[in-house]
């Protein structure tokens, strides 16, 4: 895990490490990432992963509505919006 | 030198539920910003999806009507990326198993068919819309589409020119819109595609480098997308270049495509099974009912108009080529046993005024119902043939009701033959010298008897009632 | 009349017999509390509605053992007007429009919550290190830490505060605190409770359960908390017993397994002669033990530190400041609005995980790390699956040791999380487990884990309820032994 992988990660994950906690993190990751490589010497052959403790199926639900309208709610609490929109710094596309 | 073209398109198509994928929102078009987003949609801690059954068999619906393979088992992933309409973060999608594996559709370019093959059709949710020209250095956040159920219709990349792409885009949106499982409303985005376009040496195997062109909402665009794109990567390529893989977007305004560097700096969107979704599992009783309960379409509908009411192929297939089309064609025989005649008025006066005014069906403002009224009344003589045509244009430019029309602007045929036979007589007696020329033999004079009738009456005589009171008054 | 220690069921006799009311318990509560506010347990306090409430339902039907009973909530559960922090700056002033379904179980069955308790930033630690509020005390010493991540909720009960809380385990959350704490705690069956509501940290894992004194208001806590909810599909519809019932059945003939792959001597020798002592009490119970094999178990630490990782990172996306939470002042443009709000909402071991799990799950590692790991999860249910054909219950120490001292696991991250070496197996496995105090080493209190068949909670309650009522573990306090 070297420098340029961390700053890959770290920016896909929308994080920025400064100069008091970066190298301290890096050597984290460093040996977590070995830890877990204990992992590589398993023999997992036809195994299939296992995502859910719960090996069922879904319920689904109907097709009906049934949220009402809590722009309000929803707005009051944003840390920036207008009346009608969530607004964040113009976005150039 | 001579190049291929070589296209792949994604086509995500809104299923026409009532409430979203994943929540009790709805997803009615038009509404105010950010009134019918759930805690779900909000992306609030804390919340969980609950799949909706209903998407899942109008996808299959497709998968069927496409000869595909239907996994009865279907999976959710999550695909990680940041962006301000996204609100969880991620999209819920099915990348491991979608619900509909691969399948085929049949396409048509200047009479050629041709079989391009879907690689699968998966259900996702949709994002909300970010508003970037209505605020100041702002970009507003509306999420309102935020998880509208998407089917996204992956093709192979088997499609040779911009008009296949073209056919192709046509034939998914006759087939999802003849399912009922998507409006095709493609002003409001209801369907919208991506474009992959490589070129590689004729002949050649390996593909080229792609590009994808994002989010074209027309078919016009298309076209002229994959044009331009084409162009392109031949000039780069010709002058010693390479074409790098990207997303591009395309610029109607300009007519150009143009690099989404946005869209570029981070794509790895390590995706993994959603942890909150376990599988979906259709039973083999769902399934059979969804296929017997298949509605008709449009190759069936053309043999049945065929053979059941005696149109021409070429008629059948004009009116089989659109669900309105067809709708109009079918609620109007309800009214009348002459459906060699409803099929006339399509093929002949309402494709005459769409391809004058360059559109398709569902953008004009005739609806079946208001169609199949004019038929009736033609066929029960309240008007005649030629009044029916100004009724048409008139419905055309203002989508007014038939009835009203007809109403306000008294164009009821008069049947009242008293009167009829006074107006008959008063020309008669106005005429002297046709009469007596008429008598002598001159049998072409009939016509003008009748005109001056038609004139009289501003064409709401009966052209039957008329001509058998001339007949009478001058034998 | 003091209420301190007091466990559910004996509130419920006082307020039954009309001794004390509500609204005397609830006050006396707060009392409790601001007595205690060193130990640094709560977050948020709730204590306006929470008296108003205690006087609506004085004159109501008692809809259950806990109407009127005070309970203090894990600061992760969702609760409708009332802040939810999840132990993070990013949350630090968020509100939630609504409740979390155990919250509404639990207030529905007429239960007071009390306040919001602290735990690690998004229950990711095992010292409650990691809160963005502060470090929590446990009661029974000056710097000991009470574990994590439910340490406020553990502390609160072990300080005599309130009879119960709410915690959540993902790797041990639970039980690992109730083992420092000297308190009883169970981790349900996955899918028993639903997670509606709760803050997600890596939703495969993540399972709400009661915190308490002892076994029996364990088994009351969960006769409420427990439901079958449609808004979380990984809820399970099976029927809900009736954890009370039969809690006092014999257990002679009980089959505990005993893992022969768990290294005991990794361990304290204090913390082993306090297990065999339990195992000896056991016998006297008529309980028998086998040894089981789980072959894989040594895996369960790594799997765990891709799979919780990689779902933390997801579900952890959400907190990007543009709809709720922090959002870093004036950002330039939309990348910076990101990077600065995470980077300053979130602490360090919350970015160490996310970076974590962004890598195990990036193009090229996934098959390696996140696959590889699910996969061993299945080796690792496989052996509990077949361990169970042959015991009732699978025992062994609950944490390698008592409880630490503030910053004295060092800065190595491994070193914390293989606190949680005998908890993460159940999480990886969705199997219930509980913690109960079975010892003291050095004055401090350990505890004995019960893991129990998939949907048998009522084992294991069981199993629990035949220690308590003949050994007194439980009743030890920090301010010396409780009378029965």
């Amino acid at each position: 895990m070297d420098k340029k992988t961390v700053a890959n990660i770290a920016y896909l994950s929308r994080l920025k490490l400064n100069s008091d906690n970066e190298e301290k993190i890096t050597s984290d990751l460093e040996n977590i990432i070995k830890f877990v490589d204990q992992l590589d010497d398993v023999n997992v052959e036809n195994i299939a992963p296992l995502t859910s403790p719960l090996e069922k199926t879904a319920k689904t639900r109907s097709d009906e509505v049934t949220a009402k309208n809590r722009k309000d709610v929803f707005l009051e609490r944003a840390p920036k919006s207008n009346e009608d929109y969530f607004l964040v710094p113009r976005v150039v596309e | 030198m001579s190049w291929e073209t070589v296209i792949g398109l994604e086509i995500h198509a809104q299923l026409s539920t009532k409430s979203k994928l994943f929540s009790g929102g709805s997803t009615g078009f038009g509404a105010e910003p950010n009134t019918h987003v759930d805690l779900i949609d909000m992306g609030l801690p804390g919340v969980l999806p609950v799949a909706n059954k209903e998407a899942f068999l109008k996808a299959i619906r497709f998968g069927l009507a496409t000869n595909a393979v239907i996994n009865q088992t279907s999976t959710f992933d999550r695909k990680n990326y940041f962006y301000p309409d996204l609100p969880k973060g991620y999209q819920i999608t099915q990348m491991a198993l979608p619900i509909v594996g691969e399948g085929s559709i049949k396409i048509e370019v200047d009479g050629v068919e041709k079989i391009i093959n879907i690689t699968r059709a998966h259900l996702e949710e949709d994002a909300g819309k970010s508003i970037h020209d209505l605020f100041e250095g702002e970009t507003g956040v509306d999420l309102n589409r935020a998880g509208t159920p998407l089917l996204e219709i992956v093709s192979e990349p088997e499609i040779s020119n911009a008009k296949e792409a073209v056919a192709y885009f046509k034939a998914i949106r006759q087939l999802v819109t003849f399912l009922d499982i998507c409006d095709g409303n493609m002003a409001q985005g209801s369907m919208r595609c991506d474009v992959n376009v490589s070129i590689k040496k004729e002949g050649e195997e390996k593909l080229g480098t792609r590009a994808e062109i994002k989010n074209i909402n027309s078919f016009k665009f298309i076209e002229r997308a994959i044009n331009h794109e084409v162009e392109r990567q031949i000039r780069i390529i010709e002058s010693g270049g390479s074409v790098v893989q990207e997303t591009r977007l395309y610029d109607s305004v300009k007519n150009e495509t143009r690099s989404m560097r946005s869209k570029e700096e981070a794509n790895d969107y390590r995706y993994f099974p959603c942890p909150d979704l376990l599988p979906v599992v259709i039973t083999d009783e769902e399934l059979n009912n969804i296929r017997s309960n298949l509605p008709e379409l449009p190759e069936q509908k053309e043999k049945r108009y065929v053979t059941d009411n005696s149109l021409d192929i070429a008629e059948a297939k004009i009116i089989a080529s659109s669900k309105t089309m067809a709708n109009m064609f079918e609620e109007a025989c309800l009214k009348t046993d002459d459906s060699k005649l409803v099929a006339n008025w399509l093929v002949g006066d309402v494709s005459a005024l769409l391809n004058k005014d360059g559109i398709d069906i569902d953008e004009s403002k005739l609806t079946p119902n208001n169609f199949a009224k004019m038929v009736e009344r033609i066929s029960d003589d309240t008007i005649s043939g030629k009044i029916a045509k100004s009724v048409l244009e008139e419905v055309w430019d203002s989508g007014n009701d038939v009835d009203e029309i007809i109403q306000n602007k008294g164009l009821v045929q008069i049947q009242d033959e008293s009167l009829l036979e006074e107006i008959g007589q008063k020309i008669i007696d106005a005429n002297p010298k046709q009469v007596e020329a008429f008598k002598n033999g001159k049998d072409r004079l009939f016509g003008f008897f009748v005109g001056q009738v038609m004139k009289e009456t501003q064409g709401k005589a009966s052209p039957k009632s008329v001509n058998e009171i001339l007949r009478k008054l001058l034998s | 009349m003091s209420i301190q220690y007091k466990t559910i069921a004996e509130l419920r006799s006082m307020l039954d017999s009309k001794a004390i009311s509500s609204k005397e318990i609830v006050e006396e509560t707060y009392k409790l509390i601001d007595e205690n506010n060193d130990l640094n347990a709560f977050i948020t306090l709730n204590k306006e509605a929470a008296i108003a409430k205690s006087i609506e339902i004085e004159n109501s039907p008692v809809k259950s053992a806990l109407h009127g009973i005070p309970i203090a909530q894990k600061d992760l559960f969702c609760t409708k007007n009332l802040r939810t922090t999840c132990g993070s700056n990013i949350l630090s002033n968020f509100i939630p429009p609504y409740s979390a379904t155990v919250i509404e179980n639990l207030e529905n069955a007429g239960c007071i919550s009390v306040g919001k308790t602290n735990m690690d930033e998004f229950a990711m630690g095992s010292s409650n290190e990691t809160s963005f509020f502060g470090g929590v005390r446990n009661p029974w010493g000056q710097n000991l830490v009470p574990g994590g991540s439910s340490g406020g909720s553990a502390s609160a009960v072990a300080a005599g505060l309130v009879p119960a809380a709410t915690g959540t385990d993902t790797g041990g959350s639970i039980r690992q605190p109730a083992s420092l704490c000297g308190i009883t705690g169970l981790k349900p069956t996955y899918g028993r409770i639903s997670r509606w509501g709760m803050i997600a940290f890596a939703s495969s894992l993540d399972q709400a359960g009661p915190m308490a004194r002892t076994a029996e208001d364990c088994a009351i806590m969960l006769n409420e908390m427990c439901s079958h909810d449609a808004k979380d599909t990984t809820s399970l519809s099976e029927d809900v017993p009736n954890f009370t019932k039969d809690l006092d059945s014999s257990i002679k003939g009980l089959k505990i397994g005993i893992v022969k792959e768990f290294d005991m001597s990794q361990l304290d020798t204090d913390v082993v002669s306090v297990f065999e002592e339990s195992k000896k009490h056991y016998e006297s119970l008529g309980a028998e033990f086998i040894e089981v094999s789980l072959p894989n178990i040594s895996l369960s630490v790594p799997a765990y530190y891709v799979v919780a990782p990689a779902e933390c990172s997801s579900n952890l996306s959400r907190f990007d400041g543009v709809k709720f939470g922090h959002r870093s002042k004036d950002p330039i443009n939309l990348e910076e609005l990101y990077i600065k709000t995470r980077s300053e909402g979130f602490g360090d071991e919350v970015k160490r995980r996310i970076l974590i799990g962004s890598y195990v799950l990036s193009a090229g590692f996934y098959d390696a790390y996140y696959k590889k790991a699910q996969q061993v999860r299945r080796l690792i249910k496989n052996d509990f699956d077949s361990a169970f054909k042959k015991v009732d219950v699978i025992m062994s120490p609950t944490t390698r040791g008592a409880a630490f001292e503030t910053g004295s696991k060092g800065s190595d991250p491994i070193q914390m999380y293989l606190e949680d070496l005998f908890t993460i197996p159940a999480n990886l496995a969705g199997l219930p487990a509980m913690s109960l105090p079975n010892g003291m080493v050095n004055n401090k209190p350990i505890g004995l884990q019960l893991i129990g068949n998939f949907l048998d909670e009522k084992k294991i309650l069981q199993v629990a309820h035949s220690f308590q009522k003949s050994t007194d573990w439980h009743l030890k306090t920090p301010k010396g032994t409780k009378l029965s």
